[in-house]
């Protein structure tokens, strides 16, 4: 029994439930059988990879569903060995090369300049047999690009057209931000924005028919709104509410996922109480954290939402600049505990000092 | 062997006195002394140049420089295991640790001698001994046998061999020999070197020994701040219990002793030659006292050194000396009781002696307390530069220590340094306003030494920002006089080595068990394992289902009970080890102690753990037969 998310995931272009203009221009760009490379952008949960993998079917058939995952290991001029993770079918291999850490440019390299080459070789034979039409031979899938290091970013540019002829990339990340110019010129920018509301709740309708489950409108509203309009989000918040009670009500809880709550729970405690020995136990929560596989830039930024809610509106600006600062210190520093607790003992600092002027006033 | 060298040195040190060597009056004899084979054995006094460390060597127990309590503690150690009787269980050791130059030796030698009891001392056989003899010259070249070349022992079996010997045989009676008793200490100072390399080798012959011998065995380790040689690696806790090792650890000499054992020195060399020794004066004496930083022996040797060199150069030797030892020789002397602040302050102050001066050397315990507990001195001199009004906050009184020194003389990067003050920084502080500016200034920190093109260069920077920094900010320890004793706080090892380890190899295993989901590892973390851990959905294989217990919840208690922390105790030398992590964000290939093998979810045998990924909701199960083929045979169809 696979997810719902996995298990309703639409194969082909014209399943799509959203987009539908776009996802006819993606068919008739693959019409004839090649395609430039791709840059598919867009938030999580929007649907960039089904549409990718849409695509690829419509380009090669079922062929592109038929997965393995494979280990490979590649060895860096430095003698350094790097294991990798990708996953493959016949026709496309999907890699995340942010995976290798600094290592990312050598695994694009080498990565995509075997399986340029090798594909090279099968090339002539099946253009012997004259396969339908397909003019590319292979499609190399590489995931969170805005994760790559500008090196590896290079790389890349220069790998993109020294094998322009043998394989398509296509490139996936959240947002071109991080992405340098040069890639974004060379590709074809595809944005997929997320599902409206409306969207989200037909899905999640059509979903539950399929499971032969009746889901009421207004929970379904409220799931979409909750996941923020994150689909796969909304799935399995979908699912989870299923385990948790059915038939379904209008008004039962959404389950949200433990960490949420923990952190919900560490900012009560941040604005609760101000002191060393409070930021002491706080620190032990932003550990406890860590430990579960939050990233710490999931961290700072729940924390903020939660506590930009909770504060007046006074320090708002303040607030949001501390942790703006903060935030930037944690993306190019090395220990994110130390700017975690000084955004928190800043918070704190602030807070203390206005709620106690606050009540000096009130003496007055 | 021990007495064939005891023979050897007396002889020699009988030759010294018979035979005047021509160049006498060029080195005065020391020469050949110095070549002595033992240190700390008393040789007939009287000759000029020989080492005031062996001349003056302590005779009794008013002569050690060691405190009372230790000496006592060691005598009562010897007196009940050294007549213990043979049938009943013997074998008792004893480890002597403590910084080099503090009187273990010494102790251990005056005691022996005031309890009668002979010391036999293991010394690192080198390869002449092979030949002593004729004879076994001609057994280890034989000429009739071409292939029993040489044939050495190694170390490992000659200590196992020694203390067997030692421990069978009593001495034999020599004549002259004053002592008849049969109590002996063995005595290893100098272990070979392979234990150093395989302490489990030593563990396994001390186990012998204290099944099978009788007698005492002591062992003399100094401390060091490198890990190999250290003490604990050698004799590890659980080992120290196993075989009952009594472990007494001397502090490095008081000031005050140092300075008691100079002084008679000095008054007794002065009395005995004249005017050819230069008696240092007080303040001299003083600092050698503090550049020594508690090595008696080396005080005694630059004490040595500075006064045969005579008056001429001893302005030369001691550059500065007016200035600024002075005054707190004179303070020191006002204090009387305060005199152990001084001179800590005199070499906080840095002005060590151009001689003699040790490089002091701080366990990572008291470097960490003195950036946190920062004591700073009274500003006695109120028409010195103050702030203007609206900077008055920031006004603080003269730090005693100077965070650099303190930073260097822990033998640590600065950054490993101050992941130990964050940990232990909230303790000492209670202004949140402070704390605020403390962290703000330990985030500087990390940003600065960021970018590893320029680390090497910021590293001291970064350490500079964060002690400096913290001192300043905790303005409750702002004055002198205002510093209340925030008490004895116990100091932890930092969590974060330990919490980033984990974070990492969590990402690690979720990518490597949950490869099939296609996902990014942030949405994999954040969205796919915590609803996972809520759905009923049954997983592939144990590895996963371990992870997602491990991982997927979290406990929505109060107080998080997973982080122990860990109280850093005096000695320790600080992780050393888990530098690593410093490397930067580099994803290493998964380390052997994965919690879950996340090499066999991974292989890409027949496995099970294909079919959940995503575009494929048709028949698994199908698909999983025919998985093998399908890579080979895809294009057939």
């Amino acid at each position: 029994m696979s997810l719902w998310v996995d298990k309703y995931r639409p194969t082909s272009l014209g399943k799509l439930d959203y987009h539908k203009e776009q996802a006819n221009q993606l068919k008739n760009l693959v019409q004839c059988g090649d395609f430039p490379h791709l840059l598919v952008y867009g938030p999580s949960g929007a649907g960039k990879k089904t549409r990718i993998m849409c695509l690829l079917r419509e380009l090669y058939g079922p062929g592109v569903e038929k997965l393995r995952i494979e280990h490979q290991s590649i060895t860096a001029p430095s003698k350094k060995k790097i294991e990798i993770n990708s996953i493959a079918s016949n026709y496309h291999l999907e890699v995340n090369a942010s995976d290798a850490g600094n290592s990312d440019r050598v695994v694009i390299q080498e990565l995509i300049k075997t399986v340029a080459q090798s594909q090279q070789i099968q090339w002539s034979s099946k253009r012997n047999r004259g396969d339908a039409g397909v003019s590319v031979d292979t499609v190399v899938l590489l995931t969170e690009v805005d994760r790559l290091t500008k090196d590896a970013q290079h790389a890349l540019r220069r790998t993109m057209e020294k094998y322009m002829s043998t394989c398509r990339l296509i490139l996936c990340c959240n947002s071109t931000s991080k992405v340098i110019g040069p890639i974004r010129s060379r590709c074809l920018a595809v944005r997929v924005p997320l599902p409206s509301t409306e969207e989200v709740c037909s899905v999640l309708n059509s979903v539950c028919r399929k499971e032969g489950l009746l889901l009421p409108g207004e929970l379904a509203k409220r799931i979409a709104e909750k996941s923020g309009r994150n689909l796969r989000k909304a799935l399995l918040m979908c699912e989870a509410c299923r385990v948790q009670q059915y038939p379904f009500s209008a008004e039962q809880d959404i389950p949200d996922t433990d960490w949420e709550v923990y952190l919900k729970e560490t900012a009560n405690a941040i604005v609760s109480q101000q002191s060393p020995q409070r930021l002491l136990e706080v620190r032990a929560r932003l550990y406890e954290l860590l430990t579960h596989c939050i990233p710490p830039e999931i961290i700072i930024k729940g924390l903020v939402a939660e506590l930009l809610s909770n504060c007046d509106g006074h320090l708002k600006a303040e607030v949001a600049q501390a942790a703006a600062h903060y935030e930037h210190r944690l993306q190019l520093g090395n220990k994110a505990i130390y700017h975690l607790e000084a955004f928190v003992a800043k918070f704190m600092a602030v807070y203390k000092k206005f709620m106690e002027d606050g009540l000096d006033a009130m003496m007055f | 062997m021990s007495k064939l060298s005891a023979g050897r040195k007396t002889s020699s040190s009988k030759l010294t006195s018979w035979v005047e060597p021509s160049f006498g009056d060029l080195f005065s004899g020391s020469g050949l002394n110095s070549f002595r084979l033992k240190k700390g054995e008393r040789v007939k006094p009287g000759e000029q140049g020989e080492p005031w460390v062996d001349k003056h060597s302590p005779s009794s127990q008013a002569d050690l420089a060691v405190h009372k309590k230790k000496i006592e503690e060691v005598e009562n150690w010897l007196k009940s295991h050294l007549d213990v009787r043979p049938e009943t269980k013997g074998g008792a050791i004893l480890l002597l640790t403590g910084p080099s130059g503090c009187g273990k030796t010494a102790t251990l030698r005056v005691l022996t001698q005031e309890l009668g009891c002979r010391v036999q001392e293991w010394s690192n056989p080198t390869m002449t001994s092979e030949f002593r003899t004729e004879e076994s010259f001609r057994d280890t070249f034989d000429p009739s046998s071409r292939f029993n070349g040489f044939h050495g022992v190694s170390q490992t079996a000659e200590f196992q061999e020694f203390l067997l010997r030692a421990n069978k045989y009593g001495r034999l009676q020599m004549l002259g020999d004053g002592l008849t008793s049969g109590r002996k200490v063995i005595l290893v100072e100098d272990l070979p070197n392979q234990f150093y390399r395989q302490p489990a080798s030593l563990h396994d012959i001390l186990r012998r020994f204290v099944r099978t011998c009788r007698c005492p065995l002591v062992f003399i380790v100094s401390d060091c701040l490198s890990g190999s040689s250290s003490s604990r690696h050698l004799f590890p806790r659980d080992l120290q219990e196993e075989l009952g090792v009594w472990n007494i650890s001397f502090n490095p000499v008081a000031p005050t002793s140092t300075m008691k054992v100079l002084s008679r020195i000095v008054t007794q060399e002065a009395a005995r030659s004249g005017g050819r020794v230069a008696v240092p004066d007080k303040a001299a004496l003083d600092l050698l006292c503090a550049g020594s930083s508690g090595d008696i022996r080396s005080a005694i040797n630059s004490l040595q050194f500075s006064s045969l060199t005579g008056s001429s150069l001893d302005t030369r030797v001691w550059p500065g000396k007016k200035g600024k030892s002075l005054p707190s020789v004179s303070r020191g002397l006002s204090r009387g009781k305060g005199k152990s602040k001084t001179s800590r302050s005199s070499d906080t102050l840095d002005c060590s002696p151009a001689i003699g001066g040790k490089d002091a050397s701080l366990f990572l315990f008291r470097a960490l307390g003195k950036i946190l507990y920062c004591k700073r001195e009274s500003c006695t001199s109120p028409e010195g530069p103050s702030l203007p009004a609206h900077l008055s906050e920031h006004q603080r009184d003269t730090l005693l220590v100077d965070p650099e020194a303190v930073v260097e003389k822990s033998h640590m990067s600065g950054e490993l340094f101050n992941l130990y003050l964050q940990q232990n920084y909230l303790d000492f502080f209670s202004e949140m306003e402070d704390v605020a500016r403390a962290s703000e200034y330990l985030s500087d920190s990390d940003f600065l030494t960021a970018e590893w093109t320029s680390r090497s260069t910021m590293r001291e920077y970064g350490s500079s920002v964060a002690t400096r920094g913290l001192i300043h900010s905790n303005s409750a320890r702002a004055r002198a006089d205002s510093q209340t004793s925030v008490g004895f706080k116990p100091l932890h090892k930092p969590h974060w080595l330990l919490v980033s380890k984990k974070y990492r190899e969590n990402c690690q295993a979720a990518q490597c068990l949950f490869t099939s989901y296609c996902l990014t590892p942030l949405s994999l973390q954040t969205e796919l394992l915590p609803y996972l851990a809520q759905l009923t959905n049954p997983m592939r294989n144990q590895a996963q289902i371990a992870f997602m217990q491990d991982v997927g919840h979290l406990p929505l208690r109060k107080y998080p009970g997973r982080l122990k922390l860990e109280a850093l105790t005096d000695k320790d030398p600080g992780t050393l080890d888990e530098d690593s992590e410093e490397e930067g964000p580099a994803v290493s290939a998964p380390g052997p102690e994965e919690p879950e093998d996340p090499a066999q979810p991974c292989s890409q045998g027949p496995g099970s753990d294909l079919p959940a990924s995503q575009p494929q909701p048709t028949t698994s199960q199908a698909l999983l037969e025919e998985e093998e083929m399908l890579i080979e045979e895809y294009d057939s169809d």
